[in-house]
């Protein structure tokens, strides 16, 4: 059987996110090692993060072994992640909206995740989801019951998003258009999807045969999508494609922005890695253009052989 | 508390007109004795003539007090300088210092605002809008999206590129970038990881490192004074000599022995740095640190050569470079003296400078390892290299948690250890540890002086400071008490000591501030007279 147009489109759409969101994280991961700027409590010190202390708290730390703790990572990641932590301390009144909205997108990508577990077991294992085999059951009804909650948890999490934006003054004196666009957007694919749960996919059985063929690349049937149904993969799609380019990503800034700076305590030690990672940066040719730098030359001839007021020193040796 | 209708665009109107007016009815209340404005001295208006020169125009207050260019032909080449800097902020040779986070916190702001009420400025001024965290943050933001983004000159308006980038926007978000104590306080609050209070920073650089800005007291008389002159206090290698010497003499005079001061001592285990300001206006710090270490029998010494007797290091404020050349020159000193690590004496700025910031600066003979004076000093206390009586300091004490030595470096423990060993009525206050309140002082504005700067640290930025002391405190402020406020840094202590000025402190309550060696020297069991004076000075 050939593929459509909209499976098509589905497959650009979800080619588009990967490569999207892996550039992304490319691009942050690439950047030059920065200066030092944790902030504690750090997660992973071991025995002292719940009081937000440090290594330095140990007397000649340097010569003693670090002692971290990744379960004390997770600890800190998951309570974001899976709770915003942060908003439910310190902006409750955002918090009792904006969690469920995000609950509600987690559950929709576990609902995803498992009409494709759902379509591969359909389409490789001939094996209906619909069927009273243990697995389909189990699949069938963890399907049921993600996507449900997801799209009324989402749906009126979306609302109350919208409305504390719009309500809240700082909010709404600091929001742009476009973040009243990216949670209509949002929105109008959540309603689109309740719409069709509610009216013609009451147990996503359409969404699972969309889905089915989808992973068997259009050797099984393509179901009957309605006009909403349609518009509703469309959009999906377009929003996938969107995701990466908007702060929206913040799902992959966040790694970075808590393990690559906020809890990014590595020390330099004589002869580590990040001493070779420091000579290197120290290379780099600056260009500023007050009075106290001399343009052209490097970071550290800049640091050592340039007067604090400006002036190039006669004799210097570059540290 | 009056309505603040201000906007983001309001940066750049014209200069004819300032922003925000603090009034007394907007700022937050003091606890007792406090009653009402009575109790305090009134906020006052900008002198007229300032404004020929200075930038008055947010919100009265001058933190950069060099001659701005008002006029005509240099407000174009002030845009143009802008706009040419921020390029360079955002390029990896000249910004690898912090290009990553920078990038992360321009590209991921949700403007939820839930960092907003982490900030005491904004909270003390009865939250005006340019004191939010997010203020400022977001105008560099838009100007990047307009006049630096493709999505900003197709989409405008519809994607924040709405800032008009002109020389009152410049010389507005100049003085706002002075109105953060860098205290970060925001950071840990936001549930993506943005950073405010490091935008700000960056905004410093920009303006300091293209256009050549920032308040005198950090760049002119701070960092260029002290690798020229040898200090930022002008403090010059004779004049260390002399109050070393004045110092031996105060020790022989108040425990009745001399102790012989290591200067320049090559091949001792420690090379102790202190703030300077210590040696001028608080010479009983480094005087109980001598007693301290004599005491505890350590290889220790002091450097006599420039740079070297003090331990600030103003480019962490404002200059990565002028961070850098500070920080290298003390390393160096370090290195020539052939020490094995480098203390820190109690100034919390100089911690984190030199142990944090400067940490990848530092290569090869030049790393040389850096410990607190906090870490240190517990170490000997549990060692019982002191013999301490808690007795003696039988007084309430309250702690104040240094940012750059807490949030901002994880030293939270050791200083608590000994105040709880040695301070029988030591008492937290109410936020503390990694989630204190800066002292006010914070990122410079514990020496910015000039016009009336002071007038804004004291209401707006040391206010919450205040409040917190007068709390901790609540159970026994009357004057007929005796009270310790322990602040082991020096930055912190000039804010407080002129924040307890401007309030009356000493007077209505009866509170002193001080370091935490002065309080280990107090409790010397050998010590016939109390170290600590209940005076103020």
């Amino acid at each position: 059987m050939a593929i459509s147009l909209l499976q098509l489109s589905s497959y650009v759409a979800f080619a588009i996110f990967i490569v999207a969101v892996l550039a992304k994280w490319r691009k942050w991961s690439s950047m030059p090692i920065h200066l030092r700027w944790e902030l504690y409590p750090v997660p992973h010190e071991k025995g002292r993060s719940e009081y937000g202390g440090s290594y330095y708290e140990e007397p000649d730390w340097w010569t003693k072994p670090r002692e971290t703790t990744l379960a004390g990572e997770l600890k800190d990641m998951l309570a974001e992640m899976l709770f915003i932590k942060r908003a439910f301390e310190y902006k409750r009144d955002l918090w009792i909206v904006t969690y469920p909205f995000h609950l509600g997108i987690y559950l929709i990508l576990a609902w995803l995740a498992l009409l494709f577990v759902g379509g591969l077991t359909e389409a490789y294992a001939g094996l209906s989801i619909q069927s009273t085999h243990p697995w389909s059951q189990l699949i069938y009804y963890l399907t049921l019951l993600t996507g449900s909650l997801g799209i009324i948890l989402g749906t009126l999490g979306c609302i109350g998003t919208l409305i504390v934006r719009f309500v809240d003054t700082g909010m709404r004196k600091w929001s742009t258009p476009l973040h009243y666009f990216n949670l209509l957007f949002i929105f109008v694919v959540f309603i689109l999807g309740a719409y069709a749960w509610l009216t013609v996919d009451n147990n996503f059985s359409t969404a699972r045969a969309y889905m089915t063929s989808l992973v068997s690349f259009g050797s099984t049937d393509l179901p009957q999508l309605n006009g909403v149904l349609t518009a509703h993969v469309i959009l999906l799609e377009l929003l996938f494609v969107y995701i990466p380019f908007t702060k929206m990503s913040h799902f992959v800034g966040k790694y970075f922005t808590f393990h690559k700076v906020y809890w990014d305590d590595e020390p330099n030690l004589r002869g580590s890695h990040i001493e070779d990672k420091v000579r290197e940066v120290l290379k780099y040719r600056v260009d500023w253009a007050a009075p106290h730098y001399v343009p052209g030359m490097t970071w550290a001839e800049e640091a050592t052989c340039v007067e604090p007021w400006g002036e190039k020193k006669e004799a210097c040796e570059v540290k | 508390m009056s309505k603040d209708d201000t906007r983001l665009q309001d940066i750049s109107k014209p200069l004819n007109e300032q922003l925000v007016k603090i009034r007394f009815e907007d700022l937050m209340p003091l606890p007792a004795p406090f009653k009402g404005p009575e109790d305090e001295p009134p906020l006052t208006d900008p002198k007229p003539d300032w404004k020929k020169d200075y930038v008055t125009e947010l919100d009265g207050y001058i933190g950069i007090d060099m001659p701005m260019p008002k006029n005509g032909v240099e407000e174009k080449e002030l845009v143009q300088k802008f706009l040419n800097g921020l390029k360079k902020l955002l390029s990896e040779n000249n910004n690898w210092e912090f290009l990553q986070p920078l990038m992360l916190s321009f590209e991921y702001c949700a403007q939820c605002q839930t960092c907003s009420d982490a900030c005491p400025v904004y909270l003390s001024s009865g939250k005006k809008e340019i004191y939010r965290p997010t203020y400022r943050a977001e105008i560099v933001r838009r100007i990047i999206k307009k006049y630096l983004t493709k999505s900003g000159k197709i989409f405008g308006k519809f994607v924040g590129a709405d800032i008009e980038l002109n020389a009152n926007t410049v010389l507005r978000l100049a003085e706002d970038a002075y109105r953060c104590t860098l205290c970060r306080r925001c950071a840990q609050r936001c549930p993506i990881g943005v950073d405010n209070g490091l935008i700000t920073h960056e905004i410093r650089k920009l303006f300091s490192a293209e256009l050549g800005i920032a308040p005198k007291p950090l760049h002119e008389l701070g960092t260029v004074q002290h690798l020229e002159k040898g200090s930022s206090t002008g403090l010059t290698p004779e004049g260390f000599a002399d109050i070393i010497e004045f110092i031996e003499d105060d020790i022989e005079e108040k425990i009745g022995k001399r102790i012989k001061i290591p200067v320049d001592e090559k091949g001792a285990d420690i090379l102790l740095i202190h703030n300077a300001g210590e040696y001028l206006s608080w010479p009983e710090n480094p005087a109980a640190f001598a007693i301290l270490f004599e005491e505890a029998g350590l290889s220790w010494t002091l450097s006599s050569e420039m740079v070297g007797y003090d331990g600030v290091n103003y480019g962490v404020w404002y200059d990565d470079v002028q961070l850098a050349r500070v920080a290298l020159k003390h390393a160096e000193i370090a290195r020539k003296l052939d020490v094995n690590k480098i203390v820190i004496g109690e100034c919390g700025h100089a911690h984190k400078a030199i142990t944090i910031i400067a940490d990848r600066v530092f290569h090869d003979e030049y790393n040389i390892p850096r410990e607190s004076c906090l870490t240190l000093l517990w170490d000997l206390y549990r060692k019982g290299r002191f013999n301490l009586d808690p007795d003696k300091n039988d007084f309430p004490v309250t702690l104040h948690d240094p940012c750059n030595v807490v949030r901002l470096m994880g030293i939270v423990e050791p200083q608590r250890k000994i105040l709880r060993a040695i301070a029988p009525q030591f008492r937290e206050m109410s936020p503390n540890g990694v989630y204190n309140y800066c002292c006010g002082g914070g990122s410079g504005f514990a020496i910015m002086q000039s016009m009336n700067f002071p007038e804004f640290r004291n209401k707006l930025s040391a206010r919450m400071k205040v409040k917190q002391v007068l709390e901790a405190f609540s159970d026994c402020i009357s004057p007929d008490i005796n009270k310790y406020f322990c602040l082991p840094c020096s930055n912190c202590k000039g804010a407080t000591r002129d924040a307890f000025v401007h309030y009356g402190i000493w007077d209505k309550c009866r509170i002193i501030y001080s370091g935490l060696v002065e309080l280990m020297v107090n409790a010397m069991v050998d010590l016939e007279e109390p170290f600590v004076e209940w005076e103020w000075h």
